[in-house]
């Protein structure tokens, strides 16, 4: 139909590639281009602001391979564990590399008391930059127990730094700059498709794009309904203008 | 002049009955009152808590004369209570650091924000297990109060979190409550056992205290505070917790299980005025704030012009510039 597809995605722990992989396993056609993950976001938020220093990130590869890609100097990433006390950690192991002038905060699996420290204190520095990836609370499981997300790991550094880190992914307004801008979209052509109210849909509806929520995922109809009546004037931005069961169902309403 | 405002405190248990709290407009300085009226204001005190850091001892150093100040208030026939969000040692420990530091102490005068969550669960006669993410200062005063649990200690991720979803971690249906307090090994197992057991809303949700941070006192490191493992089990479980600790009211529901106190004669003394004055104020509590600690004579004056009520509930009625320097109007 001639229409330009952009996987959007607030995962911070794969790179581009990583997700054009996982895209065509599953049977959907993608390349580089038309990936928007929040690794790449992060380093062209970096690049965007002529960042020349280094970044100690709490997060996986998927952002340090994208902050290579860029060019961005960054610290190691991985396990952090305690090795002795608190007091020895402060003491002799904390050693901080004086070109830091970037924490970024992703989904980080081996979020430890160490790396809290180590970011905590950098932001002490008012000029080091303060990024978090995204904000989603938790991330959707069969399972019958709550998968912490990304958001976890944001508010534990927020409330420790006392600063709010500066967001990259939905529903904040830097993946509607990037998409515009480096895409040249027009918003008012533009169906933002999801499911989940408080980053799909307050996205698109802050982009000025179209929104279709899908029933496939986290939000379901009745919370949709309970936003609909809301008198907070909030609320009513996460209300999608279309919803659907499930993608699928377009098909025959579309050939 | 005096300006009658409602209590700050309508939501705390025992403070519902106070409806009104005059806020005297002029703070006083208790080091500028005459030996009579200081007298006078401890003669209309039976009890006094005092917070710790910042007030009797500054990273392991003592505040020169707090101790005796203690021992006078002693002398004078007061009760004293330390009141600690520290959560990380027993009581008996904390009397030994006090010991060390110079201050006399026994067990009962010590209020360790993990021994009151001990103290809350015996109270409500709670039967089931608790899993921990803190400290052995939390798991070892539960036990003494015969109160089961688990999850002290490192538990790292070992495999990935597919994993750990999928196969290694099983729920005990047998707990009944989730407490988090400091904890230096906080991993995300952790993060997402503690929420998974959240999920059942008849789980307890308990926080010691929500401190954002410790005392930087070595390599002038930030060290992250209970606050921030609360804040990241409290946005992936979605609920918030009953808070133990200052500025909660429930220490002063302990206490009054436990002591014979009157709250309008106990005097809190702290340096902190977003736990430790505003835990005095909801309680009826007369307060005094030392400037030795984390908050300035500044910082009252901004909030005591500050439109905004709950401001003024941060206000001390007095304040002094360290705790010693009341030995001189004290003998």
């Amino acid at each position: 139909m001639g229409k330009r597809v952009f996987y959007v995605t607030n995962n911070s722990s794969k790179t581009r590639d990583e997700i054009v992989s996982k895209c065509s396993r599953l049977g959907y056609p993608a390349t580089r281009d038309n990936i928007l993950s929040t690794a790449y976001l992060t380093a062209c938020y970096l690049q965007d602001i002529v960042f020349k220093k280094k970044v100690y990130v709490v997060g996986s590869k998927g952002i340090t391979q994208e902050l290579d890609a860029a060019g961005i100097k960054h610290l190691d990433v991985g396990p952090d564990p305690m090795c002795s006390d608190v007091a020895s950690l402060l003491r002799n192991e904390v050693q901080l590399d004086k070109d830091v002038g970037a924490v970024v905060v992703g989904f980080d699996e081996h979020f430890s008391f160490p790396k809290m420290v180590k970011a905590a204190t950098y932001l002490k520095q008012p000029n080091c930059i303060f990024i978090g990836t995204n904000t989603d609370e938790i991330l959707p499981t069969e399972f019958p127990l709550t998968v912490p997300g990304t958001g976890t790991f944001v508010r534990a550094m927020e409330t420790c730094t006392n600063r709010k880190a500066f967001k990259i992914g939905k529903p904040s307004p830097y993946v509607c700059e990037a998409i515009i801008k480096r895409h040249k979209v027009d918003p008012k052509k533009t169906l933002m498709i999801g499911d989940r109210c408080n980053t799909d849909i307050l996205f698109g509806t802050r982009c000025g794009f179209k929104t279709l929520l899908v029933l496939t995922g986290v939000t379901t109809l009745g919370e949709v309904h309970q936003l609909e009546k809301s008198s907070n004037k909030e609320d009513q931005e996460l209300v999608p203008d279309y919803y659907i069961d499930r993608l699928g169902d377009m098909l025959p309403l579309i050939s | 002049m005096f300006t009658l405002i409602s209590s700050l405190s309508k939501s705390f248990s025992y403070c519902g009955e106070n409806a009104l709290r005059s806020i005297r407009m002029s703070i006083k300085n208790l080091a500028s009152l005459s030996r009579d009226e200081v007298k006078n204001l401890f003669s209309s005190i039976d009890t006094i808590l005092t917070d710790c850091d910042g007030v009797l001892w500054l990273h392991m150093k003592i505040l020169p004369g707090a101790p005796d100040v203690l021992n006078k208030f002693r002398e004078m026939g007061k009760r004293v209570f330390y009141i600690t969000n520290n959560n990380v040692i027993t009581r008996e420990e904390f009397c030994v650091k006090c010991d060390k530091l110079g201050f006399t102490s026994t067990k009962d005068d010590v209020l360790t924000t993990s021994y009151l969550t001990a103290c809350y669960l015996h109270d409500i006669g709670f039967k089931k297990k608790v899993y921990v993410v803190g400290t052995s200062g939390i798991s070892r005063e539960l036990s003494r109060l015969g109160i089961r649990s688990f999850g002290v200690g490192p538990d790292p991720l070992i495999s990935d979190v597919a994993t750990l979803v999928m196969k290694d971690f099983k729920l005990d249906p047998d707990v009944g409550a989730v407490i988090v307090g400091f904890d230096e090994y906080i991993s995300y197992p952790k993060i997402l056992k503690a929420a998974s057991y959240l999920n059942h809303p008849d789980c307890l949700f308990i926080a010691t205290n929500t401190d954002e941070r410790g005392p930087s006192f070595i390599n002038d490191c930030v060290i992250p505070g209970t606050g921030s493992m609360v804040a990241a089990i409290e946005t992936c479980a979605g609920r918030k917790p009953f808070l133990i600790g200052k500025p909660s009211t429930y220490i002063i529901d302990a206490i009054r299980k436990r002591y014979n106190v009157d709250p309008e004669r106990t005097l809190m003394i702290g340096d902190r005025c977003n736990t430790d004055i505003l835990l005095g104020t909801r309680c009826g509590f007369k307060t005094l704030l030392v400037l030795s600690g984390v908050n300035t004579l500044d910082d009252v004056m901004n909030w005591k012009q500050s439109d905004n009520e709950e401001d003024r509930g941060l206000v001390p009625d007095y304040y002094i510039g360290k705790l010693g320097d009341l030995l001189p109007l004290l003998t």
